[in-house]
C-alpha cells in the first residue's frame, strides 16, 4: 500500500532539488530558442527573402518579351514583412549562331552578371515548355514569380490566338485564390493561413515528444543515481521501493508541469505576438484553444507516465547508464516513431490507418494529439483513446514496479531479459 | 531482577542464495538496552543477517521479532539503520538531506528540521549546513549518515560496519555517541570485523563464522569460557625450556613474556607448580585472552570441525 506522506516527501524533494539547479532554468529558456530556431526560423527567412534579380529573356518575340517584361514589374503585394522581389528583364534575341550565344549566357550567369536566362523557343504558345538556366534552381520565390509571369503571357497570347477581344482579356485572366478554411469541431470556421497550423501542429507535437522523453530520461537517471551511490539502502527501510518510485515520478513529472506553465506564459506574451506578426498565424486565439491546451497537458501527463514507468524499470534493472544505454536507446527509437508517422496523420487524418495508429497506447500522446490540432475526432475515439491509454499505464505500472522492487536493491552483473521476466512473474 | 524477553530476537533463521548458504539456522537475543556485537570474518553472513532484519531480503525460514512482535514494515520504522553501503544525494545540501531522511523516516516536517539542526551542531558540523554534501570530506558524510540513521529516535539501532573509514577523532566521538544511545535504553546492534572496536563498546556478543553462530553470550561469559586455559608469565628461561614443562601445549613469545596455552584436561594449579620447580619465575598471571584470540581460535576451530 502507498503510504502517501512518503510519496509526497520523496516528490518534493525530486521537485525542489531539479527546480532549483541552474540546468533547469537554462533548459526551460533553451528549448524555446530551438524550436524557434528549427521550426519557424526557416520558413520566416525563406518568406522574407526578397532582393534585386537581373534575367535575361532570350526570344525572338517582341511582343511576348515586352508583355513578360511587365507582368513581372508589376507588383505583387505580398505580407506584412516579406521582403519585395525586384526582377530586371534584359531581352535578348537570339542570333544564328544558337550554340554560341548560349555558352555566353551560360558565362555570364557564372559571373554573376544574370541570376538566369529565361529561355523561350519559337513553339512556346504550342509546346507549352520554356528552359530556365541558373546556377540556384531551388530559389522558390523567384521562379515561382518567373513560372507565373511566363504562364499568364503565354495563356494571354494563346487566348489572342484563339479570338478572344483586347477588352475581355483582362477579364477571362482574372486569378482566382484559393482560401484554405479550417472547420473546427463547434462547425465554425476558422480563417488562417495554411502554415499557421502546420506549424503549430508541429510545434505542439514535437513539445510533447522532448518532454516525454527528457523527462522520462531524467527518471531513469535518478533511479540509477540512487541504484549507484546506495542511497537506496539507506531509505529503503522507512519507504517501499514502489513508494519510492512513484515519489520520483510524480516530482519529475511536476517540474516538467511547471516548465510547461512557463512557456504557456513565455508563449502568450511573447511568442503568440510574435507569430501573429509574422504572419504565420492569423489567429493565435483559435489555435490555442483553451481545449487545446487541456488536452496537450492531459497527453503530456500520460505520455510521461507511460514512458517514465518504463525508463524507472530500466534504470532498476541495470547498475550504471552504460549498461542501461541499450534500452534507453531502444525506448528513444520507439518515441520517435510516432514523430515519423507525423506526416501520415497529417495527410489525411481520419483515414482508418491515422485513427488505428493515434490509437496505439504508445503513440496517442503524439498522434492523437495531432490528429486534434487537424481536426477534432470525434468523442468515442476520444474515450477509447484514454481508456486504452490507462488500461496500459496500470499494466506498465505493475511491471515496472515488480521489476523496480527487485532490480533496486539487486547489485552486481548485469541482468538478462529471462531475469527480469523472473522478477515480474514471481511478484 | 526478572526475566525479560529479548528486544530483538532471531530465531532459527536461514537464508540461502543460489550456491551459497548465507546463514544458517541462526539464533540472536538482543536484549533491551545492551550494545550487541555481531562479529565475524568478511563474508560470515553479518549483512545478510542485517538485511533480513531490516526486511530488504526475507528469510527462508525462522522467525525475526521485535519486543515479541513479528516485525513488520511498520515495526521496521522503529529501527534505525545506518547500512554498510552508504549512500547520500550528492547534490543536496547538508541539512535539507538530514531534513529529507528525517521526514522519510516519519518525523513531520518542523520537527525533523530541529532535530536535524540539532543533530549537525552536536556532531561539529553546524556551519556546514548549507554545504553540498559531496563539498564534504568523507569522515564528514559518514557523521551525517549516522545522524540520519536515528534523527527519528529509534528504539533499535543497527549499525553495519559503522567505524570503517572514519579517523581515530571521528571513530572517538562516534563511539561516544554510541554509549550515548545505549545510556539512554537504546539497544545497539553494531556489526564489525575489528575486535577491539566491539570488545570497547559491547556487552553482549555473537561470532558467526560460515553463516553460523559459533560463540555468543556477554563479554564476560564469553572470555570466562577460554581464559583459564592460558597463563601470562615472565621468565628468564627461553621459550623451548617453557615448552618442556608437562601440561603446556603452546608458547608465545611477546614483549618480554610469554603468554603460556594449557592443555584442556590439565589444571591451571598442576601447571603453575610444575613451572616453578623447572624455570625461574618472575611473574605469573591469569591472561585474560583478547577478543581477537579468542575469535581466532574460534574460527581456527569452526574451520578444522568443517574439513
Amino acid at each position: 500500500m502507498l503510504r502517501l506522506s512518503k510519496v509526497r516527501t520523496v516528490m518534493r524533494r525530486e521537485y525542489t532539488s531539479r527546480v532549483r539547479t541552474k540546468a533547469f532554468w537554462i533548459s526551460t529558456l533553451l528549448v524555446p530558442v530551438a524550436i524557434v530556431a528549427f521550426t519557424v526560423l526557416p520558413s520566416v527567412v525563406m518568406k522574407r527573402q526578397g532582393g534585386t534579380f537581373s534575367i535575361a529573356l532570350l526570344t525572338s518575340d517582341g511582343d511576348l518579351a515586352g508583355e513578360i517584361q511587365a507582368e513581372l514589374a508589376r507588383r505583387v503585394e505580398s505580407a506584412p514583412g516579406v521582403g519585395a522581389l525586384n526582377i530586371r528583364v534584359e531581352w535578348i534575341q537570339p542570333r544564328d549562331d544558337a550554340d554560341r550565344q548560349r555558352e555566353e549566357l551560360k558565362q555570364r550567369v557564372l559571373h554573376k552578371e544574370l541570376t538566369g536566362v529565361l529561355v523561350l523557343p519559337q513553339e512556346v504558345l504550342t509546346s507549352g515548355r520554356v528552359e530556365y538556366l541558373s546556377t540556384n534552381v531551388t530559389a522558390f520565390r523567384l521562379i515561382g514569380r518567373l513560372d507565373n509571369a511566363v504562364e499568364r503571357v503565354v495563356l494571354r497570347a494563346r487566348l489572342r490566338t484563339a479570338g478572344i477581344s483586347e477588352e475581355r482579356l483582362a477579364d477571362v485572366t482574372r486569378g482566382v485564390k484559393l482560401d484554405p478554411v479550417r472547420l473546427t469541431s463547434s462547425g465554425s470556421e476558422a480563417r488562417e493561413a495554411l502554415g499557421g497550423s502546420f506549424a503549430m501542429s508541429y510545434v505542439l507535437t514535437f513539445l510533447i515528444y522532448l518532454t516525454v522523453m527528457i523527462y522520462g530520461f531524467y527518471v531513469m537517471r535518478g533511479v540509477l543515481e540512487e541504484k549507484s551511490s546506495r542511497i537506496v539502502e539507506v531509505i529503503v527501510a522507512n519507504l517501499s521501493p514502489t513508494e519510492l518510485m512513484a515519489g520520483k515520478i510524480f516530482g519529475v513529472g511536476a517540474v516538467g508541469l511547471t516548465q510547461y506553465l512557463i512557456w504557456a506564459v513565455l508563449a502568450m506574451n511573447l511568442a503568440a505576438p510574435g507569430l501573429l506578426g509574422l504572419g504565420l498565424v492569423e489567429n493565435g486565439g483559435d489555435l490555442l484553444s483553451p481545449k487545446l491546451l487541456v488536452f496537450f497537458v492531459l497527453f503530456f501527463v500520460f505520455g510521461y507516465f507511460l514512458f517514465a514507468t518504463v525508463y524507472a524499470a530500466i534504470g532498476a534493472a541495470f547498475n550504471s547508464e552504460e549498461e542501461a544505454q541499450q534500452m534507453q536507446t531502444v525506448i528513444s527509437m520507439f518515441l520517435a516513431i510516432p514523430f515519423v508517422l507525423m506526416f501520415v496523420i497529417l495527410n489525411d487524418p481520419d483515414a482508418p490507418i491515422s485513427v488505428i495508429l493515434s490509437l496505439l497506447p504508445f503513440f496517442s500522446p503524439m498522434l492523437f494529439f495531432l490528429r486534434m490540432t487537424v481536426a477534432f475526432p470525434p468523442t468515442w475515439q476520444i474515450i477509447l483513446c484514454f481508456a486504452l491509454m490507462s488500461m496500459t499505464l496500470l499494466a506498465m505500472v505493475r511491471v515496472s514496479a515488480a521489476i523496480y522492487r527487485v532490480g533496486i536493491l539487486m547489485y552486481g552483473k548485469k541482468p538478462t531479459f529471462k531475469e527480469i521476466a523472473r522478477w515480474v512473474r514471481t511478484s | 531482577m526478572s526475566w525479560q524477553p529479548p528486544h530483538l530476537h532471531l530465531a532459527h533463521v536461514s537464508k540461502r542464495y543460489d550456491q551459497v548458504q548465507a546463514v544458517h539456522d541462526l539464533s540472536l537475543a538482543v536484549p533491551r538496552g545492551a550494545v550487541y556485537g555481531l562479529l565475524g570474518p568478511n563474508g560470515a553472513g553479518k549483512t545478510t543477517t542485517i538485511r533480513m532484519i531490516m526486511r530488504i531480503t526475507l528469510p527462508d525460514s525462522g522467525t525475526i521479532t521485535l519486543g515479541g512482535v513479528p516485525l513488520d514494515d511498520r515495526l521496521r520504522e522503529r529501527i534505525g539503520y545506518l547500512p554498510e553501503e552508504r549512500g547520500l544525494y550528492r547534490k543536496m545540501k547538508v541539512l535539507d538531506h538530514l531534513i529529507f531522511l528525517g521526514e522519510i523516516r516519519g518525523l513531520p516536517r518542523d520537527e525533523a528540521r530541529t532535530r536535524a539542526a540539532a543533530w549537525l551542531d552536536r556532531l561539529g558540523l553546524a556551519e556546514k549546513a548549507g554545504r553540498a554534501v559531496e563539498e564534504l570530506s568523507k569522515g564528514m558524510q559518514q557523521k551525517v549518515q549516522f545522524a540520519g540513521a536515528v534523527i527519528h529516535s529509534p528504539e533499535l539501532v543497527i549499525l553495519d560496519e559503522p567505524f570503517t573509514g572514519l579517523d581515530p577523532l571521528a571513530t572517538r566521538q562516534l563511539k561516544d555517541e554510541i554509549a550515548a544511545m545505549a545510556a539512554r535504553g537504546v539497544t545497539v546492534l553494531l556489526s564489525t570485523h575489528v575486535l577491539p572496536q566491539a570488545e570497547e563498546l559491547c556487552q553482549h556478543l555473537c561470532l558467526i563464522n560460515r553463516g553460523r553462530a559459533i560463540l555468543s553470550g556477554s563479554l564476560a561469559e564469553v572470555r570466562g569460557r577460554f581464559n583459564r586455559h592460558a597463563l601470562r608469565v615472565v621468565s628468564s628461561a627461553g621459550p623451548a625450556q617453557l615448552r618442556a614443562v608437562p601440561g603446556v601445549t603452546e608458547v608465545h613469545a611477546r614483549e618480554g613474556e610469554y603468554v603460556v596455552t594449557i592443555a584442556n584436561h590439565v589444571s591451571v594449579a598442576t601447571v603453575i607448580r610444575a613451572l616453578a620447580e623447572r624455570v625461574e619465575l618472575h611473574a605469573v598471571e591469569r591472561h585474560e585472552a583478547t577478543l581477537e584470540e579468542i575469535f581466532l581460535r574460534a574460527v581456527e576451530d569452526d574451520h578444522a570441525a568443517a574439513v
